[in-house]
């Protein structure tokens, strides 16, 4: 064992700095998920208002009308959707994939990317535009900064709470055969 | 410094596991080294998670006294650690949290509950145990190095330097902490709302950072020093950690 601590008495004294961490890409946690697939279809979801409503009564905020999903698909089969969404914490911004098998049961969860802010612009709609759309072009590879942080009071609450709303989402189009 | 951030070689990935997000890191290892430290920790989590209701410990939370029954070999492996620092440190590590730290025991494979109204909590402790078997894991997988970190319980194997980070949970971002080769970290908050007799004792915000060769010695005993407060307590050189407060 071998650790050499930076400086704790100077440590206030470093001025933070915000660090980001791209896993994969939502096509390798496709594939990752469902590897008997031979393609993906990608499917807009929207929900109406009675789909909403249908959410609501089990108690799931949909928080969006409009949902991207890629369908696994094996000649003529489907194997289940991948559905990516992000979620925000105290001051990171999560991207992560849900798979779902065709049984409807949640087949795997993987995080994306993982950006951890300076401090509160976690909040300003342009601190999370500029990730919009950004495909991590290191993906499976290791990220530039590599901080693992220890101490952080770190609840994946948001992410599991955002698992059980997509499943919901799924369900319910599934049921009025957006997804076939 | 050798980082695997230099070098390009470690693949990480993560996922949402123990209450917290759980990052795997390997170096030179197969494709399917990650999905076993992964299956891992989760089969720790089936075993050890109050809010698992299969689990041996959600079992004891609700059994009534004298019942028993056979656990895990997680279970009984953390439960013995568990015993054992209880016996090493007069009870200040309590996984009971007060209810009643000796009414329970293990008898060959199974679990007796001696008195009713007795709880687990194996926060202080699970989070590093299932770090070390996913550690095992990677390192079986034939990885040449490689990390695991569970929500800031962390552990490196390998000729790695894993540059370690704290958060700023004030203000958000981070700042450099240490460097780790061959050996876990873990680092506990105390202050306000905080389970700690340091923030009993109006200690400021803090954190103490415990250093240790398994992940499950550095978890545990980061809780015995936020309780006792006291970085040079004989437990610490038993398990060959080191602690700082900061």
């Amino acid at each position: 064992m071998r650790v050499t601590l930076a400086a704790l008495s100077a440590t206030a004294l470093v001025p933070v700095s915000a660090f980001a961490v791209d896993y994969m890409s939502v096509e390798q946690a496709a594939r990752l998920m469902f590897p008997d697939a031979d393609r993906f279809e990608a499917r807009d979801i929207t929900l109406d208002a009675a789909q909403m409503q249908t959410l609501a009564a089990h108690g799931v905020q949909a928080r969006s009308q409009a949902w991207k999903a890629q369908i696994a698909r094996r000649g003529a089969a489907t194997l289940g959707v991948v559905v990516v969404d992000e979620v925000v914490g105290k001051f990171e911004l999560i991207t992560y994939a849900v798979g779902i098998g065709s049984d409807g049961a949640v087949k795997q969860v993987e995080i994306l990317s993982y950006r951890e802010s300076h401090g509160h612009e976690i909040r300003l709609p342009a601190w999370r535009k500029q990730f919009v759309g950004k495909t991590p072009a290191s993906a499976m590879q290791v990220g530039e900064d590599i901080a693992n942080i220890s101490g952080a009071t770190l609840s994946c609450k948001h992410v599991t709470d955002g698992v059980k709303r997509i499943v919901h989402v799924v369900d319910v189009a599934r049921r009025s055969g957006a997804l076939g | 410094m050798t980082s695997p951030a230099a070098d390009g070689r470690a693949v990480r990935r993560a996922r949402p596991l123990l209450g917290t997000l759980v990052e795997v890191g390997a170096v030179d290892g197969p494709g399917h080294a990650h999905d076993a430290a992964f299956a891992a920790i989760a089969e720790v989590q089936s075993q050890l998670s109050r809010f698992e209701a299969a689990s041996d410990i959600a079992w004891f939370n609700t059994a009534r006294a004298g019942e028993c029954r056979v656990i895990g070999p997680h279970t009984r492996a953390v439960l013995a650690a568990a015993r054992r620092l209880g016996d090493e440190t007069h009870d200040l590590f309590d996984i009971t949290l007060g209810t009643a730290p000796r009414q329970w025991r293990v008898e060959g494979d199974a679990l007796v509950k001696l008195v009713d109204g007795i709880t687990f909590d194996l926060g202080g402790i699970g989070k590093g145990y299932a770090v070390d078997r996913a550690i095992d894991a990677l390192a079986a997988a034939g990885c040449r190095a490689g990390w695991v970190n569970a929500g800031g319980d962390l552990r490196a194997f390998g000729d790695i330097d894993v540059p370690v980070s704290l958060r700023d949970e004030h203000g958000g971002g981070v700042r450099p902490l240490a460097q780790l080769r061959d050996g876990a970290i873990a680092t506990s908050r105390f202050g306000k709302g905080a389970r700690s007799t340091l923030s009993a004792h109006g200690a400021p915000d803090a954190h103490v950072s415990v250093a240790a060769p398994l992940c499950l010695w550095a978890d545990a005993l980061t809780k015995l020093v936020a309780i006792s407060g006291d970085t040079a307590h004989p437990a610490l050189a038993l398990h060959g950690a080191q602690a700082w407060l900061h």
